[in-house]
Parts: C-alpha cells; structure tokens; sequence
C-alpha cells in the first residue's frame, strides 16, 4: 500500500485483533481481519512512540487487550516523545457556515511554523467526495493525513455497501478514528462541510469534541471571524453575499491575526456538489477597505 | 506619601515599591484580561465603550462593575486587567494630573498623562501588576482627539482605535469594518454599541450591560448603561423566525432538531440581576 511505504513500516506478524469489532460477533464484521491497519512505527528507545493504530494502540508489557475497553489507551510509557520545535497553536483562520442555498466553506491559504510563514498557499479546505469537503486546523501534517484515511475510509465504505456514508456517520467515524489519539501531542480540527438531504456542518476535534451547527469558525482568526459572521448571517443570504461575507470575515481576521493571510479558499456545497471559486488574493479586499475616506 | 529620596520630585512612585516589599502573596488563579472596551477617534470626538462584567475564574464576582473611569473632564480611561489593580492606578494618575494642574496652571495634555503613567507602571514589571489603560482625550488645545493605549508591561501606544479584553477580537473585526474618520455620532455609537455586543454574545468572561461615553471639545458625556439582554432577545427572536422559514424547506431529519432548539428554555428568562 502506498501508504504503507510512505510510513516505511515493517512487517509484524499479527499480535491482536480487533477490539471493537470482534466483540460485535463474526457476522457483523465488515472488515477483514488481517494485518491491513497495523501500520505501527517502531518503539524503540531512539523513535517517536506515537502508534499510528487506529483502534487499539500497542501498549508494551501487555500481551493481550482483546478485553480492553477503548477508552483505556494511554500514550506508551517507555517511548520518549520528539521535542515539539515550537508551541503549536492552530494559526489559521477557517469557517463553515450554512445558509438557504448550500454550505459555504472559507479559509485562508497560510502555514505558519513559529514566526515563519512556511507556506503561503497550502489549501487547508479538501473535498472528501463530491458531497463533502473538510476545513483543517491544527498541526498541518495531522491533519493532512487524517484526511487521506478519512478519503480512504469513506470510499471503502461506498465500495463494500453501495451507498455513501452519511455525513454525521463520517463525523462518528472520524471522532472514534481520532479517540485513541487522546491526550497526546495529535492536534487536529476538522469542520466536515457537506450536503447530505440537507447541509450539514460538523466540527470534529482531535479533542473528542463532535458538534453540529449552523456556523463554525476554527484557528487563531477564529474571533475576529465569529464578529463578522455573528452581525451578518442569515438564512436567507443569496449566493453572492454569502461568498462575500465568508471572503469578508477571512479578511478581517488575516487583517488582525498573524498566524491567517495570503490567499482565501471558498467551496460552495450545493446539493449538486461542491464548487470552488478562484483563490482570491486579501489584497483585492484590503484595497477596497483602504479606498474608504480617511482623513485626519 | 513621604518620599525616601529628596531628589525625586514629589509627584512619584509610591514608597512600597516590589522589590522592598516582603514575598508576594500567590495569585489565586491564573488572571485574564477578562473584558471587552473599545475606543476609536473619529471626526466627533472619542467614542470609548465597554462592557461590565467583573469575572473572577468563571464567576461573574459583579455584573455592574464601571470600567470606564473619568479622570478629569476631559479625560477617560478604560481599564481591562485586574480590576484592584485598575481602580487603585485610575486614583493616582487622577490625583497625579490633579496636583500638575494646581502647580502649574494648566492642564497635562493626553500623551503626557500616558507617559506619565506609563512611567509609574515602569517599576512594578515583572510583577503580578496587570493594568491595560486606554486613556481617551482630546490635543491640548482641544482641537482634535487623543487615544493613548498604555500597558503595565510597558507598552505605550497611539492610536486611532484600541480593543482591549478577552473579548476584543469579536470586536476588532467589527470595528474594523465600519470604522472611519467621518462617521457620525449616532453612526459611531451603533457601531460602538455592536462591537460590544458582538463580544459579549462569543466571549464568556464580557457581557451584561455595555456603558458607553463620548468625549468631545466640551468635555465626556455618558450614555445610560443600557443591558444587553433586551438586544440578545431581539436577535433570539430573529433567528427563530429564521428557523421556522427554514423548516419549511428542509428535510425531516433537521425538523426535530429545529423543534429542538426552539423548545429549549432559556436560562435567563429566570434571572433577576
């Protein structure tokens, strides 16, 4: 698997099942039990000892936790943890809002490491399928490969029972996916922006939070976000003033915050499927706010 | 206060200064700007807003506390911090401008006042001492606005619109969008009063009522503290009316969720403050 090589582990022989689907009984099992999830790092003295297992993580000295509940991980106690180079902090601005023709999605486009802007067009908004995008916040890898497994896992799901997964379903998946994370260094922020019957926005967190609503607004920018949006949402926004007062709010808030700027993403998820418009620079914003009189 | 040194003139530091003072007492719990004030200049003077919520680590200690405080008539000053801390620095700057004025005839202008107190905060950095002023006034010779930001770890700025609080990113956005040297009085309170309103409906530590003052050439006038319950229920009964438009068009499985929300008892229609 690819990403299997992209993590370069090495085989192990099969050491556990299951948990929480052998406990189900044989008949209800959608999934094969073999080796497929066992992407785990090596726990060595010299390694990070994060697992990457995504329902049961390895815990040394115990040989077997078949009967283990979930809720009982705790991170490996003779593995150090790699020094973070700097505080983490979710230096970002996105928001999700919903309104009488869709979903809108907005972010900006900057990662920061630190003070240093270590990228300025990252796309922190990824479609998951063509119902369903996510907005990221956090540790960018975090989050980067939580939503390949959440892509991954979704098209599964699609492949094995004809029908695509329901997005508060998705949101279920990806908080139980999350759980084991618990208490350690992961920091992921998902809000999943999608039209299933209806639009939908749900705010996951690495935390365990999982919250449905009709706007969320995730990261460092997020106050300065909640102020504009707070004042001018309503259900009954058309298109283009809904797309304006999401560009609008990214733009007050990488007006203000250090950690949000350059560029603004923004989907519209109609029941059509989702549509992205041209990444527009803040700077487009910034001029007509500069054009306002001003005279001291 | 006597002084210890003779050098210093008599307008100075008080004498308990830190580093002479026995061990500090620990702070109870972690301090937090908890608070939302506002001010921003305009072509009517100084508009200077905040809210008056006194939080303590989660309690609400007073909901009518005044954070704008008169220093003279021609000066205000917003305070955000500690409280204690605050209301005791407001009596010294207000004393110390007081006996400048009797000894010199006139009035110290606005930057001299913040310079002033920016100084007196100077020895205790480092300290537990949290004071975050915003002092609002006019030029000396009252012909244009003044806005000094001033911060007990030394930060002293001017500026044409401050926002100082746990709150204020709410209301910096707002403020940002509207905010503009020709704005009228009436435009500048709503503003005003909508950034302030804004941060109380997000932040948790700002809330209650929104006390507002408008300093011009002829000195501070006040706007009665007005509660913000009555606008959070005016904007209650908006997004109701909202929902009922769209459980018309939408599906059943948000239908009970909206019925839901709708039955959901307010906890403050049980209050008296």
């Amino acid at each position: 698997m690819a990403l299997e090589d992209v993590c370069s582990f090495k085989e192990r022989p099969v050491q556990h099942k299951w948990f929480s689907f052998s406990s189900l009984g044989d008949a209800a099992i959608p999934f094969p039990k073999s080796d497929y999830y066992n992407l785990r790092l090596e726990t060595s003295e010299n390694n990070c000892g994060v697992p990457l297992h995504f329902f049961i993580p390895p815990l040394p000295h115990s040989s077997s936790f078949i009967n283990r509940p979930l809720s009982s991980f705790c991170p490996p106690k003779n593995s150090m943890t790699v020094q973070r180079p700097f505080r983490l902090a979710h230096g970002t601005t996105t928001l999700g809002f919903i309104f009488q023709g869709g979903v809108i999605a907005a972010a900006d486009t900057r990662a920061s490491a630190g003070g240093l802007v270590a990228c300025p067009a990252v796309h922190k908004i990824t479609p998951i399928h063509s119902h369903l995008v996510v907005t990221s916040s956090g540790s960018g890898a975090d989050c980067m490969l939580w939503e390949r497994i959440l892509i991954r896992e979704i098209r599964l799901y699609q492949l094995r029972h004809g029908h695509r997964l329901s997005i508060r379903a998705t949101a279920k998946l990806l908080s139980s996916m999350l759980h084991p994370f618990k208490g350690t260094e992961m920091c992921v922020a998902l809000t999943l922006c999608g039209w299933d019957n209806g639009p939908k926005l749900i705010y996951v967190c690495s935390d365990g939070a999982r919250l449905q609503g009709d706007v969320f607004s995730v990261g460092s920018g997020s106050p300065y976000a909640y102020g504009v949006l707070d004042r001018e949402l309503r259900w009954s926004l058309s298109k283009g003033e809904a797309i304006s007062l999401a560009r609008e709010a990214v733009f007050r808030a990488t007006h203000r915050d250090a950690y949000s700027g350059n560029n603004v993403d923004l989907f519209h998820i109609t029941a059509q499927g989702w549509i992205v418009t041209v990444m527009r620079s803040v700077k487009t914003n910034l001029c007509a706010h500069e054009k306002k009189p001003r005279n001291l | 206060m006597a002084t210890k040194n003779p050098f210093l003139t008599s307008s100075s530091l008080p004498t308990c200064l830190p580093f002479a003072s026995s061990q500090s007492v620990p702070l109870p719990f972690p301090m937090a700007h908890g608070t939302t004030t506002l001010a921003f200049m305009f072509q009517g003077g100084v508009m200077a807003a905040a809210d008056t919520r006194s939080s303590c680590s989660g309690l609400v200690a007073c909901p009518a506390s005044q954070k704008i405080l008169p220093i003279h008539s021609h000066l205000v000053g917003l305070t955000s911090g500690t409280s204690a801390d605050c209301a005791l620095w407001k009596r010294i700057l207000a004393r110390e401008l007081r006996l400048y004025q009797l000894r010199h005839g006139r009035r110290l202008s606005t930057s001299g006042a913040a310079k002033l107190l920016s100084h007196m905060l100077h020895p205790f950095k480092g300290t537990e001492l949290c004071v975050a002023a915003t002092l609002c006034g006019k030029k000396m010779n009252l012909s244009g606005p003044r806005l000094f930001y001033v911060c007990s770890d030394g930060t002293r700025l001017r500026g044409m619109l401050f926002s100082v609080g746990s709150g204020s990113p709410y209301a910096y956005s707002i403020l940002d969008q509207g905010v503009h040297w020709g704005l009228s009085v009436d435009e500048a309170k709503s503003i005003a009063r909508e950034a302030v309103y804004r941060a109380t409906y997000r932040d948790a530590y700002s809330g209650n009522c929104v006390d507002m003052y408008h300093i011009t050439s002829k000195g501070w006038t006040r706007r009665n503290r007005e509660d913000l319950k009555e606008e959070y229920y005016r904007e209650k009964e908006r997004r109701k009316h909202e929902k009922t438009e769209r459980r018309d068009t939408s599906l059943s499985d948000s239908h009970t969720q909206i019925l839901l929300e709708e039955n959901r008892e307010d906890c403050w229609t049980e209050e008296r403050w």
